[in-house]
């Protein structure tokens, strides 16, 4: 079939859109189902892409926005790397190199070229398929791959664009290679065992596609969704308040020494797009907080994204109105050979920064301050069972930040993470570990006129084994930032010990836990947003009945009074209380 | 004809409240249709009973069983109505249900809620106990802070409480104990313990069920318990049945106590009805899609059973971005039948978004206004309006010509909203609208089949609700689902489902154990006290020794895999060559489910289940006589839009009643009845079975 310009029929256009989707989707599926670990299983940390024959992602399956821009930095250098003339059918290519495009080492992608016909004349790719998993170790220094470490060789093995599944077959030399590099053998073997086969699946579903409406034909609505993408996004753009603005902050500590790691975001929103610049942002540090530039790319994404209409798709389109200026050496763009494991956090707080920015510009769209880092946990054990080498890791919610009609909520991730908690009793089951507490922490509300969300606590302790933890976070000297009068967030606590000699512990470092060692992340609540004593006594009141809030901080942060014996708002006292602090 | 017997079943609906009855011996079905009564369901369900009974004038003493589908559950805790209830847990972990999963439900959206908890903190206590992941005790239960919680609770004046503690299903003693406590501490609550509810590892998940079943109990135990009431007052002595979630009933005093297995009761129904009436002509693979008002839902059946998932949120939102609407709802693990649920029913609207392109759904006109040609001031066209532009709705004979329908609005409708913004010409526009349903109705059908693992080319598709049949035949092409069944009666299919299935309880236990190295007696003395469990219930029930059956399955996995699959056990003794068996099954079962498997990897058990089921015996299907061909029952001939023969083409229009068995019907034609009309499109062709059913191939 042929077509003219504007020949494209919106009825089809709609069934293709929703066909390759539903494609991603079942991608997605088959990755989470047969996976082994917890982190990809029930964490859902991965995301599983389309792209087309000429590497531009035209539909996205994504658990986790921070995921965003990783194929799209990543998987054109990947495949121009390693030679589409190196390349058939059933083969796919395994990378995770940050220097070619990627993010951290545990995030490991792998992508498969789609042939069509599958056994017709070998032509060119028709179509690419990826999918992300964050592997849980990938070797290096410390289990998990999480610690502070000073350059990339240090934080686990590197994988440059390599053929590792040659004609729907792993190829064994380059797997047995990689799998000697990683503690967590049973889980990695697992999880790229499930990547596979979701990439095999969604070949299926693509050349179904191709059978039912022909391969012309698919290609031109690819084309003409990203077109449809672009329409709409500059559409959206255009009702964007067009202006200059920016937003600098802090990360508390790079991990390896205590110097604050300054961020600098610009947005400048005008007819041709959005541009963000991190210009001013600090130099790159031999520390794990370098942010790669796919990573850079992808907070700027999310913040993007996030000020659009819901129902838009990402794709190609989305991404032609965006653009995204970081100097090369910077924490926002890393430079061989900078470790990048904790570069994450950076990306996270960068989004805080966008919205920040832009509360100028929107104050009734986005949120004061909130956890905007990953808060992650990693440990290792040789598990006195089985011998078995188990590694764990998981990342932990914090307050959100309170919006211009809505509270933040509580115990919540932020941003682009959007990873659940992994189950105490399968944690438990699978580890020799136990969660001693998992609770909200109390009083750690951004006061505001709409508050904070609290954080959590979640203590681990290894009760017969020695064990290697990490803690890679942020925040452990600010909490997050309050709009409009609202007050900031209280900050997070790591503590070694907290019901014993307690000690507290930097936000980055591995330490060699003895057996009954505790530690305890306390995560900070989010930033108030409005001046908190305009907060209705009730919502107040309801606060220090559910035990969030107590009743002395509700005087002297929200100047409200309750009646504790009754549980009702001293409206007297209230009064009188808001016109002090109002006079002086 | 006084002696015979009936069955009633009442589904109450958000809008209506059928009643249907059967005759057992007959198979004659009456049915009736009362408004529901939202602020007291119970007066419909009375109304409904009450005057089908009259109608066919069947004396109370008649009726054998009575078989109630409802959404009270589930309205309950949408609407946050649930009864004051307490949480007691693990000290440490009294914010489990505030912290939830820690995530967003929707991704991009920066003004996101979490669902707020159904205990509020101040009613929600941690007590000193632990165990750990073997169910070892590592702290004993303080019992005195127990009773102490217990004292608060009632000076709080709650009226349910619900009890999980970490690792309870490996050993419920301290819930046990705990629930004592409270008995005697509240004698009036109602008390959940989530080792007696659900007793699978996952604590959120756990403890979710635990309290919803919790909340809802006073509230479901007065509803069933004033029906009850009134109509044993009217002489009626039937059993008096709750559908499940799972597809299978049981009686009023389960109900009552384990509520939490009937919060998706509705749609049950519908897929054990098209199990029903695909297994009566001899196909145990069945997909189910039942298109109502709103939405359109697809379900599987495979060999005669409908597919469980366990991994189900009541209340959630179907959300833009994901698709899941995951972290939206209150999650239960107790079994649901596995239903993809989507935006597209007849009173879907169809809208232009910004990007110049024709979307349908999920906004739904509803019932009022409904679809603009229902001439009740709504101006959305919606995709009744499209197929009433398409000639395939006859617009004097929708539900049978009670509600006349105005072509010319549809038409204005399709008009402004679709086809101008669109420059396409009416028609166009109309088919662009029955299209895009048909696409996600297409992915829906993928879903539950392809995405699960099976190839749909392996089943037969059972359409019904009112607009099932109207899209049938199409969502078959395309998916290459070989034949369609439309069932006699569409509209009234689910409700027909209530009344031929069995009483069912499932008991399920947590316990991880490697296959290899498991010990086969401990695993078997499990089985046999869950049967038990389920025995017991069954004769509570009423139900004899030989009508009992029991079905034994496992969730296995490879070691540190994080997901299971549910694999069938053998009946009898258990032994290790049984447990190589289960480990031969779940390699098999995986490879079929996510296309690879791992020989050389140890297996485990994860959790042990145990269906019991008491028989009920099924009421036969009403035959058809023979047909005279199908040209006696021509009605008319109209024009019919079909974008394959290039536009409207004469269309013959058939009379579903006089149709008998043998006539055959070819495609290009129309099939219309009370409740529902079946389009059969060129090139294929509909034959009519004993039953009356379409077979559309």
């Amino acid at each position: 079939m042929t077509h003219g310009s504007n020949a494209f029929d919106p009825i089809r256009l709609q069934v293709v859109r929703s066909a390759l989707s539903a494609a991603t989707e079942e991608m997605a599926a088959a990755l989470r189902r047969s996976a082994y670990s917890t982190n990809v299983k029930t964490r859902q940390d991965f995301s599983c892409a389309i792209l087309d024959s000429r590497l531009r992602v035209v539909a996205q399956a994504f658990t986790q926005p921070v995921h965003l821009g990783s194929f799209v930095e990543l998987i054109p250098r990947a495949i121009r790397f390693y030679g589409l003339e190196n390349m058939g059918p059933g083969d796919m290519i395994l990378v995770n190199d940050p220097y070619s495009g990627g993010t951290h080492l545990n995030d490991v992608t792998l992508i498969a070229p789609v042939y069509y016909p599958p056994d017709g004349e070998m032509g060119e790719p028709v179509a690419y398929l990826a999918t992300l998993a964050h592997h849980v170790d990938v070797g290096g220094g410390a289990p998990a791959s999480l610690g502070a470490f000073q350059e990339i060789y240090q934080e686990g093995v590197i994988i440059p664009p390599v053929k590792m599944v040659v004609a729907g077959e792993i190829d064994h030399d380059i797997f047995t290679l990689v799998l000697a590099q990683i503690r967590s053998k049973r889980e990695t073997t697992g999880d790229f065992r499930a990547q596979v086969s979701a990439n095999l699946i969604g070949n299926r579903r693509l050349a179904s596609l191709f059978d039912r409406y022909g391969l012309d034909e698919i290609m031109f609505y690819m084309d003409e969704l990203l077109e449809y993408t672009a329409r709409r996004t500059r559409a959206e753009i255009a009702g964007l308040p067009k202006g200059t603005y920016k937003a600098e902050g802090f990360l508390d500590s790079d991990g390896f020494t205590d110097k604050v790691v300054k961020l600098v975001i610009e947005v400048r929103i005008d007819d041709d797009g959005v541009f963000f610049d991190t210009t001013g942002s600090d130099p790159q540090r031999r520390a794990p907080v370098n942010s790669t530039y796919a990573m850079t790319f992808s907070g700027c994404a999310y913040g993007l994204r996030a000020l659009l209409d819901k129902d838009l798709p990402v794709n190609d389109g989305f991404y032609r109105y965006m653009n995204v200026t970081a100097p090369p050496g910077t924490v926002t763009h890393a430079v061989h050979p900078a470790p990048v494991v904790g570069g994450w956090e950076t990306e996270d707080r960068l989004n805080d920064l966008i919205f920040k920015a832009l509360s100028e510009a929107v104050p009734e769209r986005v949120p004061a301050g909130t956890k905007a880092m990953q808060c992650q946990m990693g440990f290792g054990v040789i598990d006195p069972v089985d011998r078995e080498y188990k590694c764990s890791y998981e990342a932990l919610a914090g307050g959100y930040g309170g919006r211009a009609t809505l509270d933040g909520p509580d115990a919540v991730q932020a941003h682009g993470q959007n990873t659940e908690n992994a189950p105490i009793e399968e944690t438990e089951a699978k580890h020799p570990v136990r969660i001693n507490r998992y609770e909200l922490v109390e009083n750690s509300d951004g006061p505001g006129k709409h508050r904070g969300g609290l954080g959590l606590r979640r203590d681990y302790m290894f009760p017969d084994v020695e064990a290697r933890f990490t803690i890679l976070a942020d925040r452990e000297i600010s909490g997050p930032w309050g709009l409009f009068g609202g007050k900031a967030g209280k900050k997070a606590y790591y503590i070694l010990n907290p019901d014993g000699e307690a000690r507290e512990l930097g936000s980055k470092l591995t330490l060699d836990l003895m057996p009954g060692d505790v530690v305890s992340y306390q995560t900070c609540g989010g930033g108030g947003y409005g001046p908190p004593f305009e907060r209705s006594p009730e919502l107040v009141l309801r606060d220090v009945r559910e035990g969030k809030v107590s009743p002395e901080r509700a005087c002297t942060e929200y100047g409200v009074v309750v009646d504790t014996d009754n549980w009702t708002v001293d409206e007297a006292g209230t009064e009188a209380l808001r016109l002090t602090y109002a006079e002086s | 004809m006084a002696t015979d017997s009936y069955r009633l079943g009442v589904d109450v609906g958000g809008t209506f409240t059928d009643g249907v009855l059967i005759n057992e011996s007959t198979g004659e079905v009456r049915i009736t249709k009362v408004p529901s009564t939202p602020d007291d369901p119970s007066r419909a369900f009375l109304e409904a009973t009450g005057r089908i009974l009259r109608e066919a004038a069947v004396d109370p003493k008649q009726v054998s069983y009575v078989v109630h589908g409802t959404t009270v559950a589930t309205n309950a805790i949408i609407e946050g109505k649930v009864a004051r209830t307490g949480f007691l847990t693990t000290e440490g972990f009294r914010d489990m249900l505030e912290i939830a999963r820690q995530i967003r439900p929707s991704l991009y959206d920066l003004q996101f809620e979490k669902p707020a908890p159904l205990v509020p903190r101040y009613l929600c206590f941690g007590i000193p106990e632990r165990l750990d992941a073997r169910g070892a005790v590592v702290t004993e239960l303080d019992e005195e802070n127990a009773r102490q919680a217990a004292i608060t609770l009632r000076e709080e004046g709650v009226e349910a409480v619900a009890v999980c503690l970490l690792h309870s299903y490996a050993n419920p003693d301290h819930e046990r104990r705990i629930g004592e406590i409270l008995r005697e501490e509240l004698p009036d609550a109602a008390i959940s313990i989530s080792s007696d509810i659900v007793p699978e590892f996952r604590e959120y998940f756990r403890a979710s069920t635990t309290v919803i079943n919790a909340s809802i109990r006073p509230i479901i135990g007065r509803y069933l318990d004033s029906i009850e009431e009134r109509l044993r007052a009217d002489g009626l002595g039937a059993e008096l049945l709750v559908m499940q979630s799972n597809g299978g009933v049981y009686n009023f005093e389960a109900a009552s106590e384990r509520p939490v297995y009937m919060v998706e009761s509705g749609p049950a129904a519908g897929v054990i009805a098209a199990a029903y009436v695909g297994e009566a002509i001899g196909h145990r693979n069945v997909l189910s899609l039942d298109m109502g008002g709103t939405t359109a839902k697809a379900a599987l059946i495979q060999d005669g059973t409908p597919r469980i998932t366990k991994d189900y949120e009541v209340g959630a939102k179907a959300s833009a971005d994901t698709g899941s609407g995951r972290g939206s709802g209150y999650p239960i693990r107790t079994p649901v039948i596995d239903l993809v649920e989507i935006g597209a029913g007849g009173g879907s609207i169809a809208w232009v978004d910004s990007g110049g392109v024709l979307r349908v759904g999920p906004q739904s006109a509803g019932a009022a206004p409904g679809p603009a040609s229902y001439g009740n001031g709504g101006t959305d066209a919606t995709i009744t309006d499209a197929n009433l532009v398409l000639g395939r709705l006859n617009p004097d004979y929708f539900l049978g010509g009670e509600l006349p329908l105005q072509p010319e609005l549809a038409e204005e409708a399709v008009l402004k909203n679709c086809a101008e913004p669109l420059g396409l010409n009416l028609l166009e526009a109309a088919n662009g609208v029955v299209e895009i349903a048909n696409s996600a109705m297409v992915n829906a059908i993928r879903l539950i089949s392809v995405q699960r693992g099976y190839d749909p080319r392996d089943f037969v598709l059972v359409a019904f609700g009112g607009a099932g049949p109207v899209h049938a035949a199409k969502l078959a092409m395309e998916t290459e689902v070989p034949l369609t069944i439309i069932p006699m009666s569409p509209g009234i299919t689910s409700a027909m489902g209530l009344l031929v299935t069995d009483l069912k309880h499932e008991n399920s236990m947590t316990r991880i154990r490697r296959i290899d190295e498991c010990d086969p007696a401990e695993i078997e003395s499990v089985l046999d006290d869950l049967e038990e469990r389920g025995r017991n219930s069954l004769v509570r029930e009423g139900v004899r020794g030989s009508d009992m059956s029991f079905e034994r399955h496992a969730d296995v996995r490879y070691v540190g895999q994080s997901y299971e699959l549910g694999v069938s056990l053998p009946p009898g003794h258990l032994d290790a060559a049984t447990l190589t068996g289960v480990s031969d099954a779940f390699h098999v079962e995986h490879e079929r489910a996510y296309g690879h498997k791992a020989l050389e990897e140890p297996v485990e058990l994860v959790n042990l289940r145990v269906m019991a089921l008491g028989a009920i015996a099924r009421p036969s299907l009403r035959e058809v006589g023979a047909g005279n061909g199908s040209d006696g029952a021509v009605k008319e001939t109209r024009k019919v839009y079909f974008a394959e023969s290039g536009g409207l083409i004469d269309c013959r229009v058939y009379d579903r009643y006089r149709l008998g068995e043998g006539d055959t019907i070819e495609g290009p034609a129309i099939v219309e009845e009370v409740d529902s009309t079946t389009v059969i499109h060129p090139g294929t062709a509909a034959n009519v079975d004993r039953f009356g059913n379409l077979l559309i191939s």
